[in-house]
């Protein structure tokens, strides 16, 4: 009321227009927050709390930190945590390389048949992981067709036992993850891809520099943000891996391919339940999907 | 909103609420819920005792739902440690390795039957298991008794006769083998790598378990232990397994004639039945034996019982289903062991018809006299919680031990392991 000069460039809103834009926003959200707090907060704030307790089924006692230091001496949740990110360093790594090379490969304009082969490539991601870990564990059996093909080749001489030595069965496991989530990534690329201008591989090409020269001194630097999002997602698709572990192998010959999800999985239901000790090994995944996220965003960060 | 319209929402709301209401009020009544795994053999019988019930109580409806075995027990654990009775089953089978573990985590949740049943007539290792700070609670059901089932053609091809097979140690089963696999190119027994059944088996054959009368870890000086391990290397170094994954591919491998043997518990004789063109090829010798002191040809693998849930509004209907045909019905086991190969762990009905009857695909061999004569004789040991842990921890070490890990040191680590998995 007091103004001197010049009017302001907007007009003042009423407070009581201001509390109507909060109310009718609150009441819209209000629905979606209350199934995420249910649903999500909720069942965290309570497996925390749960992780605290120990006991057998639904007799529990208050542990304090007493899960994790069992967790420090348990070997076999130290071989579950072994397991879990061999898979993570072997994995995650060659399925990315492998999405980058396909993704690059069918983004140049002089292949046949791209969308053939972009939807070969995708459709394993949409089959469902039991059915397909089925057939895994029917293809790489002692007498399956992969070992019949390999002899037949001749690349082997004796079947390879792929589900029942404990090399072996982790090999068996990273292929089938492989198989399944090359696509996906690779689709990620793919689009990310249609943004980075032609004109710098024509420059390149002009340039005389090498395509595989083009490929890691290019495309990889300017896919850097994409790169970060899928090595994250895989990261921490990888440190849950349970279906097919389960399926393929069951925790395979001697623990060999025992995930952190499957110990879980054990620990609640095959053996006495013990929930609170399960609980305490699912927040050990949640700090190391947390510590490898981070890890990877500072890695991104300081090459700027 | 309009005056009519809001009555309207509000009447069909209403209209709605009732309906559903008195539908779930109805749905209970004179229902009961089975769930059970195995459609060859548990469902197929409880589908039996439903029909013979129903003959007496027409008004009663009996559900009996299937389940693979792994999925039933993770589905019971959610529900019971959660809470959430109005899902679970009004009876449900509960293996013997697991029954403690059911009773002691979740207590109240099962139905005590002892004023109800009478226990007596049963075998007393069946009714010990389930039995908890006095009270007892399950109705059991079958046994587990082990035979060896052997393929007569292929063991004569090999130059031994029935009589070679009778009472034997797993020393001479591996010679025996030996020689089955140079003459027939067919191994002598299919193994899961990842199960240790057989070694549960030959331990039980010698009256020992991973846990002593007291419930204490017994494994670095278990003489049956160790000669079960001993035995499983030699057979696993004499190129007479064949290694299978998991239930289809070991029993797949019976039905196709890949292997000449299976030792397990009675409960697979519907699933060998089941490659109806090996008819009277088979027949049944005594549990190989150990051969250590205490070392016997009798064993026990598996079996179960049947289970009440006490917060199921029918749970007094269910333990008299449960009683009249599995609890009394002397008759009801005789028809479920000539179709279904069933030896139930009921006394009496062993002195029935059918025990003695000849097994026309056994080459009229009378197979469950045989049975029940050595169901009577089989060691009696305490399971205690942890089975399925030791089971584990043994089935971590068996690779390196197949691989030639001396002993001592795989007994070590199964002891170290299962000394931090109990705690």
């Amino acid at each position: 009321m007091s103004h001197t000069g010049v009017m302001p460039m907007t007009p003042v809103r009423s407070r009581s227009f201001h509390r109507f834009y909060d109310i009718n926003g609150w009441c819209f959200v209000l629905g979606s927050l209350t199934l995420v707090m249910l649903f999500m907060i909720y069942p965290i704030i309570n497996s925390l709390w749960l992780s605290l307790h120990s006991g057998k089924g639904v007799i529990v006692q208050f542990v304090g930190f007493g899960n994790i230091t069992r967790l420090m001496h348990d070997p076999v949740f130290i071989t579950a945590l072994t397991n879990t990110l061999i898979f993570l360093i072997v994995q995650v790594p060659l399925m990315i390389l492998l999405s980058l090379a396909t993704a690059s490969c069918l983004n140049s304009p002089n292949v046949k048949f791209r969308s053939l082969f972009r939807m070969a490539i995708f459709l394993p991601c949409v089959t469902s992981l039991v059915a397909y870990s089925i057939l895994f564990k029917s293809m790489f059996g002692y007498d399956g067709i992969v070992n019949s093909a390999l002899m037949t080749i001749g690349l082997i001489e004796h079947p390879i036992a792929w589900l029942t030595d404990p090399f072996w069965a982790k090999v068996t496991i990273i292929l089938a993850i492989t198989w399944r989530w090359t696509g996906y990534n690779m689709i990620f690329y793919l689009a990310a891809m249609q943004n980075i201008d032609k004109s710098i591989y024509e420059a390149a090409k002009l340039e005389g520099v090498t395509p595989v020269q083009t490929f890691f001194n290019i495309t990889v630097p300017l896919l850097k943000p994409v790169i970060l999002f899928t090595s994250v997602m895989s990261t921490i698709g990888t440190l849950q891996l349970f279906d097919e572990a389960m399926n393929i192998t069951n925790g395979g010959p001697a623990n060999s391919t025992l995930t952190l999800s499957m110990y879980i999985y054990n620990l609640s239901f095959k053996f006495v339940p013990n929930f609170g000790y399960a609980a305490t090994v699912s927040y050990v995944i949640v700090f190391f999907a947390a510590a490898l996220a981070l890890v990877q965003f500072k890695f991104v960060q300081d090459k700027k | 909103m309009s005056f009519e319209k809001n009555n309207l929402v509000r009447n069909l709301t209403l209209g709605v609420v009732v309906a559903t209401c008195s539908m779930s009020a109805l749905a209970k009544k004179n229902e009961l819920t089975v769930w059970a795994w195995d459609p060859n053999f548990n469902i197929a019988i409880m589908e039996q005792a439903k029909a013979t019930y129903q003959k007496a109580h027409p008004d009663v409806t009996i559900k009996v739902v299937d389940f693979a075995k792994a999925d039933l027990e993770q589905k019971m654990h959610t529900m019971l440690a959660s809470g959430m009775t109005k899902s679970l089953p009004d009876i449900v089978l509960v293996e013997d390795y697991n029954a403690p573990k059911f009773l002691s985590s979740y207590p109240g949740a099962f139905s005590a039957m002892d004023g109800k049943v009478d226990y007596t007539k049963f075998a007393p290792y069946k009714v010990e298991l389930m039995t908890m700070n006095g009270k007892t609670y399950g109705m059991p059901f079958d046994s587990g008794v082990t035979g060896m089932y052997y393929r007569k053609d292929l063991l004569a091809q090999a130059g031994f006769k029935p009589e070679d097979m009778q009472n034997i140690t797993w020393d001479r089963f591996i010679e025996i083998g030996k020689v089955v696999k140079a003459k027939t190119g067919k191994a002598m027994l299919g193994n899961d790598p990842n199960d240790p059944g057989l070694v549960r088996v030959m331990m039980q054959s010698a009256g020992s378990w991973y846990f002593d009368e007291k419930g204490a870890l017994n494994i670095k000086n278990n003489e049956a232990l160790k000669e079960a391990l001993r035995i499983e290397k030699s057979m696993t170094d004499a190129g007479i397994v064949r290694p299978t994954m998991g239930w289809s591919e070991w029993v797949g491998a019976v039905n196709h004639g890949d292997v000449a043997t299976i030792t397990t518990g009675v409960w697979i004789t519907a699933s060998v039945k089941a490659g109806a063109d090996q008819a009277g090829k088979w027949a049944v010798a005594p549990t190989p034996r150990l051969n250590i002191k205490g070392g016997t040809n009798q064993s026990n693998l598996g079996g179960s019982s049947w289970y009440v849930i006490s917060t199921s509004d029918n749970s007094d209907q269910a333990i008299e289903f449960l009683n009249s045909t599995f609890g009394k019905d002397s008759a009801f086991y005789q028809q479920i062991l000539t179709d279904r190969g069933a030896v139930g762990s009921y006394l009496p009905a062993r002195t029935g018809t059918a025990y003695q009857q000849p097994d026309a695909f056994f080459g009229g061999q009378a197979i469950y006299s045989d049975f029940a004569n050595w169901l009577g004789k089989v060691p009696k040991v305490n399971y205690g919680y942890y089975t399925y842990e030791a089971d584990a921890a043994l089935a971590a070490q068996l690779p390196a031990y197949f691989q030639g890990m001396p002993l001592e040191q795989v007994l070590e680590q199964i002891d170290s392991q299962l000394a931090a998995q109990i705690q």
